[in-house]
């Protein structure tokens, strides 16, 4: 088991277990996440349905978790191959995750629609940078539905790009999720 | 107004106190920003690096030019949003934080929200900062601290150590730290290589209080601590060490709102308990008189001219000389028009004159003011005390108008009049002045220098003098002497010019030297070691040893009825008049005013004793509202900064990052400017010129300028603008632009059009030549036509055969011959007539034909026939050319054989298409006679002239027909 899944699990089903109150943590297991890389030759899309989350509306954190090779939709099979072998390095790093607290102080409980900002962790490629991802929420009879947009450069993340393939690659990669949490 | 008061005191002098309130509200200036009658709530006060004041406000955005406030919109402008922060970036951009959390930038005068991905901060934003990276730094209240670092937006709260996330106030100190104020101290943060670190100072590193509520900057990477209980507090950030000043110790004024640093005086306005002023240098804290003006002062500025802004909620913006013009408090004073001459003593006393013309000393101590009177025998209120003056050894040198000299020890207040000089006795006392050992005292009837000595400390000793008469210094008369840092004395003398004793020779300096005016009132020198000296009514004059230099309206100075002239302690000459104080810089010559305006009183100006020196060198003045200092700031901004605030098209703004080349009909030019001058704004003066267009420049006090049709060429718009009419060392704004040429007056347009010109006249005149052309032809084959028909009707066959036709009827039938000639001679009179017509009737033609048939009809008889099937109508409407039908029958007969086997049958008529017909049967001749074909020939040519339709020849076996076109 990968490591960011290890701290995913410690920290939330250790959460679970000491305060023994199921509702307050909301999960999904099929969370969709989908990018695209818009560059002047080729425009990449990729998307996977396969996205671990967990949300504390008490606490305000949350965790939101993907194995990079569930990624399919590429142009072919080969790019698949590329994006996972040389540019992400799945072996390597297997996972993407973000990670933190939400900013607002918003009562989830509550049936409405917010917009929220979550201030965290962002882990692509195994290298972590500080983010503020701002999400669409609504809460609806017990379902959370997150939706959020956000950019990631690959030069933060020390994705290289051979020159070769520059323009058919975008530096800035739009990311888009979408996620229905429950509490379970 | 002043008027008004001033009789008020005459009259009441029970209200002092009132009065002195006046006096104090009058220095202050309240600028209130209303919406719909109801005050707009003021938040917080910026000045852009041009000195430009930004107000936020629970309306929006103002900015505030010293006379009004101009609101700057939303780009839509439906949106509102209260104003908590303003700042300007080193690009020049600005930064505008709301209440609400969100965040504009202001773009071609509009406001527009600045939307990270990230999403902006929900609490309110309470300030900004940019580091030396460029990265901008912004605070919210109970969110903690954002950084926007490459286009990404960082935040840093509790999360990462941060102690509270109510952020009051965020300012940088050296080194890239963030010194960020909370509810629970200061925390100092960096942010480096994706690393925050924060450490925290909170009371247990003695700061008084937990709750931080501003901070700004002391110099030398100290800061100023704003607490809500506590008062305030120095940290030194390089060494880590908070001083807490006395004063601040037992605070028991509440939360303080907003600090200010100006002036060498720590400004402090508090929520509910006023407005306070700390100054370092004698560790004191005091109320600032300004507290009766603003309470619940939230935010302070100073202005580039060194002017204090104070906003207020109930107030909104007040304007403050703060301690440049500061009144001096003395309570129960004597009505201050009486006063002649006032002096501040070394200990800081200051002295003055009762009604009664007693002597009163006041002195303040730690705010308390004492006074001690002192009556001079021989002084009643009739006797005018005109000088006071303290000489080396502290004595009180009292001039009286017509008593004479009086000298006063200050500590036991015993005194003598001055009876060893006889010229003194009972005399009318001008001035007295004078520096280190050596007193001036000048008279109605002369002057005298008097040396000290060491015995007369004890005033009761006699004073060694020199007395100065017509006879060296040119007149008796002599206003005021002044002895400068070369210890050359100066006597200013009553119309005899001005007076210089150096090494005991007098030169003389008046009207032959370029002095307009011999009446001299008061002498100065500058710390360049220029005198300086005033008229009665020329101005005054800068002697620089070699020549005279006038300053008179032209040169600024406000007005000339000039009484005193003084050196400030920042090098200033001090011209004093009636109406208030010219500040004249000897370097650059720019003058400033203090007036009316500033909440300058009316100056007791008549008298040159009415101005003096305090301790420290500030100008002490006596205004009939009471005793002022005005102390000169050296590193002020004392001009205007020209700003061209708008360029408009046509009364459209025309967008800052717009190009400056504009079409030829964008020629409509309005420029908005503003000559910024926060301490008295109504002044300016502004000269515009654009080039290209002006030749001279246009001095107004408009703020706009329009040019209505501007002619396309490059143009450049410069504005200044001056306190007065003297632009030498104005500021001045410029802006560029260039009006194309429209594209039909450009070279290569005119060229085509040249060009075009000419090739339509060629064709015309080509046409017109084809044009005559074919007249003349028309005409040759007219004649041609002419001429064939008269050839062929003088054929002699036809006259032959005609004439044996008559010869034969004028045997047989006498009767038909007769008819026969008749109409032989009819059909001669037509051709003759209709031969020069282009075009005849139908009917003409066929008139005349009947003529030629009934001559050919003798000949032939009914072997010849003719059907003419034409209607009358028709015969009327068309035309052909005359005698064409005649020609074509004459054809008919010529080339076919007419008899008995042979009949001819000729038919006529009118074709549905318009054409008209002409049909025989063919029964051709054997020889063919001569010129054949000639005839049908011109025919073709003639209609070629006259028509585009053709002439059809049908030349079958059966018949030839000939198809003429009909023309209407």
């Amino acid at each position: 088991m990968p490591k960011s899944f290890l701290i995913f699990f410690l920290i939330f089903n250790g959460l679970i277990h000491s305060e023994g109150v199921a509702q307050k943590v909301f999960s999904t297991n099929k969370g969709s996440i989908s990018f695209r890389s818009d560059a002047p030759l080729e425009l990449i899309t990729a998307s996977s349905n396969e996205m671990l989350g967990r949300v504390d509306i008490e606490k305000k954190i949350f965790a939101f978790i993907i194995k990079i090779n569930s990624f399919v939709g590429f142009n072919s099979p080969l790019q698949r191959e590329h994006f996972n072998e040389n540019y992400l390095e799945t072996t390597q790093f297997p996972t993407a995750s973000f990670t933190g607290k939400i900013i607002e102080d918003i009562d989830f409980s509550v049936d409405g629609t917010y917009t929220i900002r979550a201030k965290g962790s962002l882990s692509v490629h195994g290298v972590v940078q500080e983010r503020i991802i701002k999400s669409d929420v609504i809460v609806k009879k017990g379902l959370i539905s997150i939706k959020s947009e956000f950019t990631v450069l690959l030069a933060d993340h020390n994705i290289a790009i051979p020159k070769v393939v520059h323009e058919k690659l975008a530096s800035e990669i739009k990311v888009e999720v979408k996620a229905d949490l429950t509490s379970s | 107004m002043s008027k008004v008061l001033y009789c008020f005191i005459l009259t009441a002098s029970a209200f002092f106190l009132f009065t002195e309130a006046y006096a104090q509200l009058n220095r202050y200036n309240t600028f209130k920003l209303e919406k719909d009658n109801r005050q707009v709530r003021i938040n917080s006060i910026f000045k852009n690096n041009q000195g430009y004041l930004f107000v936020g406000t629970d309306n929006g955005l103002y900015k505030f030019d010293g006379i009004k406030y101009t609101r700057i919109p939303f780009i839509n402008t439906e949106f509102n949003d209260t104003v908590t922060a303003i700042f300007q970036d080193r690009t020049n951009k600005m930064w505008i934080g709301f209440r609400s959390g969100r965040i504009a930038n202001i773009i071609n005068n509009k406001l527009q929200y600045f939307n990270p991905e990230e999403g902006t901060p929900q609490k309110k934003i309470t300030s900004f900062l940019q580091d030396s990276e460029g990265n901008l730094w912004f605070s919210a209240q109970g969110e903690g601290l954002y950084c926007l670092k490459q286009n990404r937006l960082y935040l840093i709260n509790t999360d990462d150590g941060l102690s509270d996330n109510n952020v009051s106030k965020i300012i940088l100190a050296d080194n890239d730290e963030i010194l960020a104020g909370t509810d629970q101290g200061i925390n100092v943060c960096t942010f480096k290589n994706g690393k925050k670190n924060i450490s925290v100072i909170g009371p247990q590193d003695g700061l008084p209080d937990y709750i931080v509520t501003t901070i700004i900057n002391a110099g030398k990477n100290s800061f100023w601590i704003g607490l809500q209980d506590n008062g305030f507090c120095l940290y030194d950030r390089s060494r880590n060490k908070i001083t807490i000043p006395k004063p601040a110790e037992a605070w028991k004024f509440g939360q303080i709102n907003a600090m200010l640093q100006a002036q060498n005086i720590l400004w402090i306005a508090t929520q509910k308990n006023g407005f306070y002023k700390y100054s370092a240098l004698d560790n004191s804290l005091n109320k600032a008189p300004e507290s009766e003006v603003a309470n619940n002062i939230n935010a302070l500025l100073e202005d580039d001219q060194g002017n204090l802004w104070l906003s207020s909620p109930g107030n909104g913006l007040v304007r403050s000389p703060g301690e440049s013009l500061k009144l001096i408090p003395i309570p129960g004073s004597p009505p201050f028009e009486h006063i002649h001459t006032i002096l501040c003593d070394r200990n800081g006393n200051i002295w003055l004159t009762n009604k009664a013309n007693e002597l009163i000393r006041f002195s303040v101590t730690n705010g308390n003011t004492t006074e001690k009177k002192l009556h001079l025998n021989g002084i009643t209120e009739k006797t005018d005390i005109t000088s006071l003056y303290q000489d080396l050894y502290g004595n009180i040198w009292v001039g009286s108008m017509g008593k004479g000299i009086y000298i006063v020890n200050p500590e036991t207040f015993k005194y003598r009049v001055l009876t060893e000089n006889s010229l003194f006795i009972n005399s009318g006392i001008l001035s007295i002045n004078g520096n280190e050992n050596t007193v001036f005292c000048s008279s109605l009837s002369g002057a005298m220098v008097v040396e000290l000595q060491p015995e007369n400390k004890d005033i009761f000793n006699n004073y060694r003098f020199t007395n100065y008469d017509n006879k060296s210094t040119g007149t008796n008369y002599i206003y005021s002497i002044f002895k400068d840092s070369r210890n050359r004395i100066w006597f200013a003398t009553d119309g005899k010019g001005l007076t210089m004793l150096s090494n005991d020779r007098f030169t003389y300096y008046n009207n032959l030297d370029q002095i307009k005016d011999n009446r001299i009132y008061s002498i100065t020198e500058d710390r360049k070691g220029n005198i300086w000296f005033s008229t009665s009514n020329a101005g005054i004059y800068k002697f620089d040893g070699k020549s005279f230099v006038n300053f008179g309206i032209n040169e600024g100075i406000s007005n000339l009825n000039i009484s005193v002239l003084k050196t400030d302690n920042a090098g200033n000459i001090i011209v004093v008049h009636k109406t208030g104080l010219d500040i004249l810089n000897p370097e650059s010559g720019n003058i400033s005013y203090i007036s009316s305006g500033q909440g300058l009183s009316e100056i007791n100006a008549q008298d040159i004793g009415a101005v003096t020196k305090d301790t420290a060198g500030n100008i002490m003045l006596s205004t009939v509202a009471g005793i002022l200092t005005y102390s000169g700031q050296p590193n002020i901004l004392q001009r205007p900064v020209t700003l061209i605030e708008s360029v408009q098209l046509f009364l459209k703004d025309i967008k800052d990052t717009a190009s400056h080349v504009f079409s030829h009909d964008e020629n409509n030019f309005t420029f908005n400017y503003t000559g910024l001058y926060y301490t008295d704004p109504e002044k300016i003066y502004y000269k515009y010129k654009l080039e290209g267009f002006d030749t001279n420049w246009v001095i107004t006090n408009d703020r706009t300028k329009n040019f209505p049709k501007l002619g396309p060429g490059s143009y450049t718009f410069r504005i200044q603008s001056a306190l007065n009419r003297n632009f030498k060392n104005a500021h001045e704004a410029t802006y560029s632009f260039t009006i194309k040429q429209a594209f039909y007056k450009t070279w290569w347009f005119v060229l085509i059009c040249l060009l075009a010109v000419a090739s339509l006249l060629y064709l015309y005149i080509k046409n017109r030549e084809k044009e005559l052309k074919k007249i003349e032809s028309l005409r040759q084959e007219k004649i041609q036509f002419q001429f064939e028909v008269l050839r062929n009707q003088i054929n002699p066959h036809f006259l032959f055969n005609s004439f044996n036709t008559l010869i034969s009827a004028i045997e047989d039938e006498p009767h038909q011959a007769v008819e026969y000639a008749e109409h032989l001679s009819a059909f001669f009179r037509n051709v003759v007539n209709q031969r020069d017509k282009d075009l005849i009737t139908l009917n003409d033609e066929i008139n005349h034909l009947y003529s030629y048939i009934f001559i050919q009809e003798r000949r032939y008889g009914e072997w010849l026939m003719m059907d003419i099937l034409i209607s009358e109508e028709q015969k009327k409407i068309f035309h052909i050319p005359p005698l064409s039908l005649q020609l074509l029958l004459e054809n008919a007969i010529k080339h076919n054989a007419v008899s008995k086997e042979t009949p001819l049958h000729i038919r006529i008529s009118v074709t549905e298409d318009n054409y008209l017909s002409i049909r025989n049967n063919k029964n051709a001749k054997s020889g063919k006679e001569k010129g054949a074909g000639m005839g049908l020939q011109n025919i073709i040519s003639r209609y070629k002239l006259l028509t585009d339709k053709p002439v059809t020849v049908i030349n079958d076996k059966q018949y030839f027909i000939v198809l003429l076109p009909l023309l209407n």
